[in-house]
């Protein structure tokens, strides 16, 4: 069976206790502690994984421990040419290490598996878990001023309507960037609140002159607890229009992503009509997301009218979500056992004749916007993602497959009704933010085809199955799906009475953030806005700076205008009661 | 740069002219949930199905009457509530203009419907339109004469004292016969 060959060579190198499967591609190998950070590291850089999420878990009411679940995608390295594990034995590994909550601490993965390290900092966060030797113990997701020995996530800890109180805000402990050594290094903050900005990030760059030599960042002002409300008060029904919140752009991908998990845990398999109009769904969301990214990488780099001319496309794609789930952005068709609306023959109709459009209209732009030498010029070379760092940290989605790396979910491990679809993955070498940007072009035209595809091939079945399941407590699965952003990978571990025990939700942008450091480095500052929009979480900010002078350790706020009245006078230099 | 252009002029204007022109909504659109008094029958099978708790039926203070209450600031526009109602007295609509001038309070939507007492205890359980709505639905379902008669008195009584009434036939041995 799938995955056994894994585990047998795992065997030889550590001693594996139990070893569990949860679904034909998935199973669980408990380790010794000590062999925690052996085990991860065979497995991804020996036995070709990526490390897809890590799942820090409260089991004191199971087994009297806590555990960590490591869940690595076994797809092979795929640095080289054939680098890569046959399609039938991509799998799933992951490994399980029980905690004694008594000592808390576990040997950190981090510094063999670079990767790690954000899941780790994560761990103490909502665990009070300790993880030994990990270079980079800062605080991750919740806020400076955060009590000590509160971890949310505890089953004993807080109650989920519970705010501590805030510290005044001069009260509020400094978050510690990681500063690179040198003189004359100035820092550059950007954020956390930015009115273009759609989300509020802090991004710290350190600059010699123009140049980022290093950048450092703190993000998560917008953690909601999403997990922690769905584990208390939520039933299946209501998790799967929770998760659809997660995201504002991709959330659909999360939705399905919860529910499938769900679906997985208990075994169950939905029809193949709800499998089409799921990935119809959610290939139309990536349509609507990546037109958006495009076109904001145009913006971001002054180029209005492409942006338009994006967005105009873009308003088909709206309308085609709209037509086909009554809804532009939120499409809250999918329940366990399947979907709540199906699709008729007209609407159909009607959305072949908009893909159409989408579909040569989006050639037309591309083609002009090719043709820009000025945008060409904005977009190689700048914000280069090295081949090396991207094996080393797991990113996902089309910031991986920029650097010539093929990791695509619905690639490597198909769901729905991606077995019977057939699509080209599309892979780009360099990089760079043209890089990026032509994979997302890329598959612009690939999701229209498997949009065409599924309608040609979903067969007249029922949309949903009779859920009367029976949920068995302490089933976990994982469940994934290619968002537009890159895979979402969603977990749960189901509880008795129709709620979940643990719901661990991981978004794409998640595994891109740890390596976005490596690629500010060597570019201008005027770029480090392109570079994160290149993500796909769009940013940029240069309404509010703050000055430093490393020397005289004097700093001050220029506000927009007091920039704008410089630029445009010369006079009255801000920088000069610095000095 | 020139291709871009070229291309601005073969599509001309596409800009709408909404809010000077009204926006034309996709067909089956998911918008605010449309009410219907005349037709809710108190049911609460749409607060039981939202998932976002924003309809909520329950008795006001003084149990005078049963309160069907929609929180449109916490609707998700699922359509769940449209799904399960019996009488389709809410629907969803293709209304999507939901902006509220500082009053919050503008969003929230009630209606009042009376309630039914019990026959026994006299207290308030239900609506008086669902316990119409449960008899006529029972007279339609060929039921004998006898046993709709039988219906028509238990209906009107309370969850709590059926309870206690069948207890009370059944330890006094008396059993109760469905035909
Ligand atoms: S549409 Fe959904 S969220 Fe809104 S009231 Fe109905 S069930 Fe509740
Ligand atoms: S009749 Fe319809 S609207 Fe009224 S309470 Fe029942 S489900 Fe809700």
């Amino acid at each position: 069976m799938k995955c056994d060959k894994f585990i047998e060579a795992l065997g030889q190198r550590v001693k594996i206790l139990e070893v569990t499967r949860q679904y034909e591609d998935q199973v669980t190998a408990l380790v010794e502690l000590n062999d925690l950070p052996e085990a991860v590291r065979f497995l991804y850089y020996d036995m070709g994984g990526y490390l897809s999420t890590m799942i820090p878990n409260d089991e004191r009411s199971i087994n009297k421990h806590y555990a960590l679940y490591y869940a690595l995608s076994m797809e092979g390295g795929k640095m080289f040419e054939g680098d890569e594990i046959a399609q039938d034995e991509k799998c799933f590994v992951t490994v399980k290490v029980l905690i004694s909550p008594e000592s808390l601490v576990f040997p950190s993965v981090t510094p063999l598996v670079p990767a790690c390290v954000w899941y780790e900092r994560e761990a103490y966060d909502m665990f009070g878990l300790i993880a030994e030797g990990l270079p980079d113990k800062r605080r991750l997701v919740l806020s400076d001023d955060w009590p000590d020995n509160l971890f949310p996530l505890r089953k004993d800890a807080m109650d989920y309507r519970y705010r501590p109180d805030m510290k005044e805000h001069y009260m509020e402990p400094e978050y510690d960037f990681l500063r690179p050594e040198g003189s004359g290094i100035i820092d550059v903050p950007l954020g956390p609140l930015h009115i273009t900005a759609d989300e509020p990030g802090h991004f710290r760059l350190y600059c010699d002159g123009d140049t980022i030599i290093d950048a450092d960042y703190r993000l998560f002002y917008q953690h909601r607890g999403m997990e922690k409300l769905a584990e208390n008060r939520m039933n299946y029904d209501q998790m799967g229009y929770l998760a659809e919140r997660v995201c504002g752009i991709c959330g659909y991908a999360h939705a399905i992503a919860c529910i499938e998990a769900a679906e997985k845990a208990i075994n169950l398999e939905i029809p193949a009509r709800a499998q089409a109009i799921r990935i119809v769904c959610s290939e139309i969301e990536r349509l609507h997301s990546h037109l958006l990214n495009i076109g904001l990488a145009c913006e971001v780099t002054g180029n209005y009218n492409a942006f338009m001319h994006i967005f105009r496309i873009r308003e088909y794609s709206m309308k085609l979500a709209e037509l086909v789930t009554g809804g532009r952005k939120t499409y809250g068709n999918v329940v366990m056992g399947g979907l709540r609306r199906d699709m008729t023959g007209q609407e159909i109709k009607e959305s072949l004749r908009i893909l159409h459009i989408i579909e040569t209209q989006v050639e037309e732009v591309w083609d002009a916007v090719m043709d820009d030498q000025r945008q060409m010029k904005r977009w190689k070379g700048v914000g280069i993602l090295d081949k090396q760092v991207a094996r080393d940290f797991s990113p996902v989605g089309p910031n991986i497959r920029g650097s010539g790396i093929k990791r695509d979910t619905r690639y490597d491990h198909p769901y729905d009704f991606f077995k019977q679809v057939k699509f080209d993955v599309a892979v780009v070498e360099g990089g760079d933010v043209f890089a990026r940007e032509m994979v997302r072009y890329m598959e612009l035209k690939s999701s229209v085809s498997i949009i065409r595809q599924c309608f040609e091939l979903m067969p007249q079945t029922a949309i949903i199955v009779d859920p009367k399941f029976h949920v068995k407590p302490e089933n976990y699965s994982l469940a994934y799906v290619e968002a537009p952003r890159g895979e979402n990978v969603h977990w749960i571990m189901q509880g008795s009475a129709q709620k979940v025990y643990r719901w661990r939700c991981r978004a794409a942008t998640y595994n891109n953030w740890p390596s976005l450091r490596f690629q500010f480095r060597g570019n201008t500052i005027a770029d480090a806005a392109l570079i994160v929009c290149s993500l796909d979480p769009c940013y940029s900010c240069t309404e509010r700076v703050t000055v430093v002078d490393v020397r005289s350790k004097k700093s001050k706020i220029l506000t927009h205008n007091d920039l704008k009245a410089f630029s445009q006078t010369l006079k009255n230099s801000p920088m000069k009661d610095l000095k | 740069m020139m291709k871009l252009l070229d291309i601005s002029k073969k599509y001309g204007e596409i800009t709408h002219k909404y809010p000077f022109e009204p926006y034309k909504v996709a067909e089956n659109f998911r918008g605010k949930p449309a009410y219907v008094y005349d037709l809710c029958i108190g049911c609460a099978a749409c607060g039981v199905a939202c998932p976002s708790n924003a309809i909520t039926v329950q008795f006001n203070e003084n149990k005078s009457k049963l309160v069907w209450e929609f929180d449109c600031g916490r609707c998700i526009f699922c359509g769940r509530c449209d799904e399960v109602c019996p009488t389709g007295a809410i629907k969803l609509s293709e209304e999507f203009e939901l902006a509220v001038k500082f009053d919050k309070s503008a969003m929230i939507q009630r209606g009042e419907l009376e309630v039914q007492c019990c026959s026994e205890c006299g207290k308030p359980f239900s609506a008086k339109r669902l316990v119409k709505y449960s008899l006529e639905c029972l007279s339609k379902a060929n039921l004998g004469e006898k046993r709709l008669e039988e219906a028509k008195s238990y209906v009107s009584v309370c969850p709590t004292c059926k309870k206690t009434a069948t207890v009370a036939n059944f330890t006094a041995g008396k059993e109760m016969v469905i035909e």
